[in-house]
């Protein structure tokens, strides 16, 4: 199991360097100049020079990209154009509160899911199944903002229950805290259940066909037994996998829901980056999000693993 | 001492249980909370809290008293004598006094990227002639500066604090205004409380909080849902849906902006005067102000926004006149690329404008690019026409002068005239507005006439605030002062 974790870690980092070269590019290939955005329309072409100059713009493409690099290998994402806060302690201000709200929306999801699969696949074909199913359709297709904005309209204008926007940590007020995040919580919770129902349900019937199963059956394991116990087990492997996917995406920022919600996370920090051309904010937040699914990405292959042990063997 | 510090816990509970606390949703995270560095218009809502400045402007634009008492202007228009406020104190406690003033104008001027520096370009220099007083001398004749010193350029810096913080006092700004900086979490808020010691007297409010909603229905949406007592600005469409709600104020306002199109007068096809002045006949302001801005917006012949000393006060705002339009083309065909921002409004404005070309025959084709690579392109001239306006400056100067006089940094058509040249410097020196307003109106005549730009619109200001909310004024700069606003 060790020898299998480390190999697949050694095998990220040629792509993490990929990765580093594509971030730095795009970023850079992008329309426009950051000094002039950062000036707006009151720039004077000696207040341009000035800031190219100080912003290090005026180099050579390839040596700020090493620049950055050596920078980043010692963990220094630079500092804000915006704000003179270096990004280190941006990422470090949004990364839990995004981390927190991934974590909440994907708890959702899982209780939504779950029994939404299983009942699914027990039940298929029938009219419970064909519900699950209308809904679970909804549910992929029903844009965020979409929903975003109607549970704001509902929720917070209409019955106002819950703000419709604001954010608290969850150590000054747990909570306030839990209460704000509900709403786009739900929203991207809602999306990621249908995506895991589907899976689930799917994989539970495929499942439920195999040998092994008929086996159990046959040997008078009662009902309930065998698919829990039994199947289960083998049906969460594909699961896991799209669980991961759907977990490295909110981690890399939810965006336009943190937009809607006005949560104080990656997303909005990348937004909001983009419209300022903070390019060293940018690379750092795309580059971090990367990190973040690669190690989420790692995460599900160990588990994996571990569900079934033929795989750490191939 | 114990009784002290009971009594001193009982009012700090009193004071909290009774704390009135303002909500304002921005459009915008402001950027930089330093008025040296603040190249945002949004910055300003912030930093007019915490900075007081040398003057201030009231509801007509009038220059008043602010840190200054009162001025005088000699020497032929090259020296200011200001007489400050004695007694005032910045929040860190440093007395504000003439050194603090020269060392902020200082600041201003030599600071690396410093958004100030053009402001202050006439600038030769400063000196403190005794605690209370400062004295500022110009290279030459610059009648816009008192308008200049009522916005970021006059705002006073506690120097120990500037000092002490460097690059990073933009994170801890120190002045002396109404509001304390207290706290700022980027993308989510911006915290301020008020000044106890203010000179001018306590502010009503006790805590101020500034919260960023780049979208338009979710600003919309948490004025609504009570999250915020002030939002600037409502987008046009949901104005009127505002007015017919009784919880809600709506203030609109004129405002200093104008808007329009830049032709590339560098380059084919609007190197032609005709061809411009074709393209200007087409256009219907009335139409633009009803269609895309549900009358918010004022049609405009010029920079001068109405209710400004500036504003001509019998200006006739053109028809479209199609006619003159064909006339101006000769039959030839016209074809360009209209170059503007993305956005709901951008887009249906640009949309408009096609349109109304091509009642003329001209066919205009939309490029949307985002507002960096605009205002990019418009710097390189890379471009045929443009949509772009601006935001606007008390001082007439601030609206004419670096778009039309030859080489100038907002000059996006490359226009070049020697007349207008000289009398907009001419104007600078000039020391009555009504001798001022008389040569703007002969260097507009002109630039009307050659079109490098088309006025189209002065859009106002517009303000929804929550019907408890009172004290806020109409001043056209668009800054919200709160100093005397208060909530029931």
């Amino acid at each position: 199991m060790l020898v299998f974790a480390l190999r697949r870690l050694l095998s990220t980092l040629p792509t993490l360097l990929i990765v580093t070269l594509v971030v730095f590019a795009m970023v850079n290939l992008l329309p426009g100049d950051p000094a002039r955005l950062l000036l707006g329309e009151e720039a004077t072409p000696e207040a341009l020079a000035e800031l190219r100059r100080s912003l290090g713009l005026d180099r050579p493409l390839p040596e700020q990209y090493l620049r950055w690099l050596m920078d980043v290998i010692q963990l220094d994402f630079g500092t804000s154009v915006k704000d003179n806060t270096t990004v280190t302690s941006l990422v470090a201000e949004k990364l839990p509160t995004t981390m927190q709200l991934a974590g909440f929306s994907m708890l959702i999801a899982l209780v939504i899911a779950i029994p939404a699969g299983i009942l699914g696949a027990l039940r298929r074909g029938t009219w419970v199944d064909q519900v699950l199913t209308l809904m679970a359709l909804s549910g992929i297709s029903l844009p965020n903002f979409f929903l975003g904005i109607l549970l704001i309209y509902v929720f917070s204008i209409r019955l106002a229950w819950i703000p419709a926007s604001g954010y608290v940590s969850f150590f000054e007020d747990p909570g306030k805290n839990l209460l704000l995040l509900l709403l786009p919580a739900v929203t991207l919770g809602v999306h990621s259940a249908a995506v895991l129902a589907r899976y689930l349900r799917g994989s539970l019937i495929e499942t439920l066909f195999q040998d092994y199963v008929r086996t159990a059956h046959a040997k008078g394991v009662s009902g309930p037994r065998v698919t829990f116990k039994h199947a289960l087990r083998n049906a969460l492997i594909p699961v896991v996998t799209a669980f991961g996917l759907q977990l490295g995406g909110l981690l890399g920022g939810a965006v336009i829901t943190e937009q809607i919600f006005s949560v104080p996370g990656f997303g909005r920090l990348l937004v909001d980056a983009v419209f300022t051309r903070d390019l060293p904010v940018i690379q750092g937040v795309v580059l971090v999000s990367a990190i973040a699914v690669f190690i989420v990405s790692f995460l599900v292959d160990m588990m994996y693993a571990a569900l079934d042990p033929r795989i750490r063997y191939q | 001492m114990m009784l002290r510090q009971i009594a001193v816990m009982t009012l700090g509970l009193l004071g909290t249980a009774a704390a009135q606390t303002v909500t304002v949703g921005l459009d915008a995270d402001p950027p930089r909370l330093d008025p040296t560095l603040s190249t945002a218009f949004v910055d300003r809502q912030v930093l007019n809290q915490i900075f007081d400045k040398l003057v201030d402007l009231d509801q007509n634009l009038k220059i008043v008293p602010a840190l200054a008492k009162s001025w005088k202007i000699t020497n032929g228009g090259l020296t200011y004598t200001f007489t400050l406020r004695d007694g005032v104190k910045f929040h860190d406690g440093t007395p504000l006094n003439a050194a603090a003033v020269k060392y902020s104008l200082e600041r201003h001027m030599t600071l690396e990227n410093s958004g100030r520096k053009n402001e202050l370009k006439a600038v030769k220099e400063i000196k403190v002639v005794n605690p209370t007083t400062v004295q500022i001398t110009l290279k030459q004749p610059f009648a816009p500066l008192l308008g200049v010193l009522s916005d970021r350029a006059g705002m006073i810096v506690s120097p120990t604090a500037a000092q002490k913080a460097g690059e990073n006092f933009q994170n801890a700004p120190v002045g002396s205004g109404a509001f304390e900086f207290a706290s700022r979490k980027r993308q989510d808020n911006i915290t301020l409380t008020a000044n106890a010691s203010y000179w001018d007297g306590k502010p009503k409010i006790d805590k101020l909080v500034y919260r960023p909603f780049p979208e338009g229905d979710v600003r919309l949406a948490n004025l609504l849902s009570g999250a915020v007592q002030v939002i600037t600005p409502i987008d046009p469409k949901d104005i009127s849906r505002m007015d017919k709600n009784d919880k809600f104020n709506v203030m609109n306002y004129s405002g200093l902006s104008y808007y329009g199109i830049w032709f590339n007068v560098t380059r084919a096809p609007f190197n032609s005067k005709a061809a411009r002045q074709a393209v200007a006949a087409t256009i219907d302001r009335e139409a633009v102000a009803k269609v895309v801005f549900h009358n918010t917006v004022e049609p405009a012949n010029g920079p001068f926004a109405p209710g400004t000393p500036a504003a001509a006060k019998n200006a006739r705002i053109p028809k479209p006149n199609l006619p003159l339009a064909k006339q101006k083309l000769g039959g030839k065909p016209l074809t360009f690329t209209l170059l503007t921002a993305p956005g709901t409004v951008p887009t249906q404005l640009a949309q408009l404008y096609q349109a109304m070309f091509a009642q003329a025959g001209i066919t205009a084709k939309i490029e949307q690019v985002e507002f960096g690579t605009l205002l990019d392109r418009a710097d390189k001239r890379d471009y045929d026409a443009l949509v772009l306006g601006w935001s606007g400056r008390p001082d007439p100067d601030g609206n004419i002068y670096d778009f039309f006089t030859t080489g100038a940094p907002n000059n996006q058509a490359g226009y070049s005239n020697k007349t207008v040249d000289q009398l907009l410097n001419k104007a600078r020196t000039q020391t009555s507005m009504s001798s001022r307003v008389a040569t703007y109106n002969v260097a507009l005549g002109k630039i009307n006439e050659e079109v490098p730009y088309v006025y189209v619109y002065h859009q106002n200001n517009v303000v929804g605030t929550a019907k408890g909310l009172t004290g806020l004024k109409p001043i056209p700069d668009g800054i919200l002062r709160f100093k005397d606003v208060d909530l029931k």
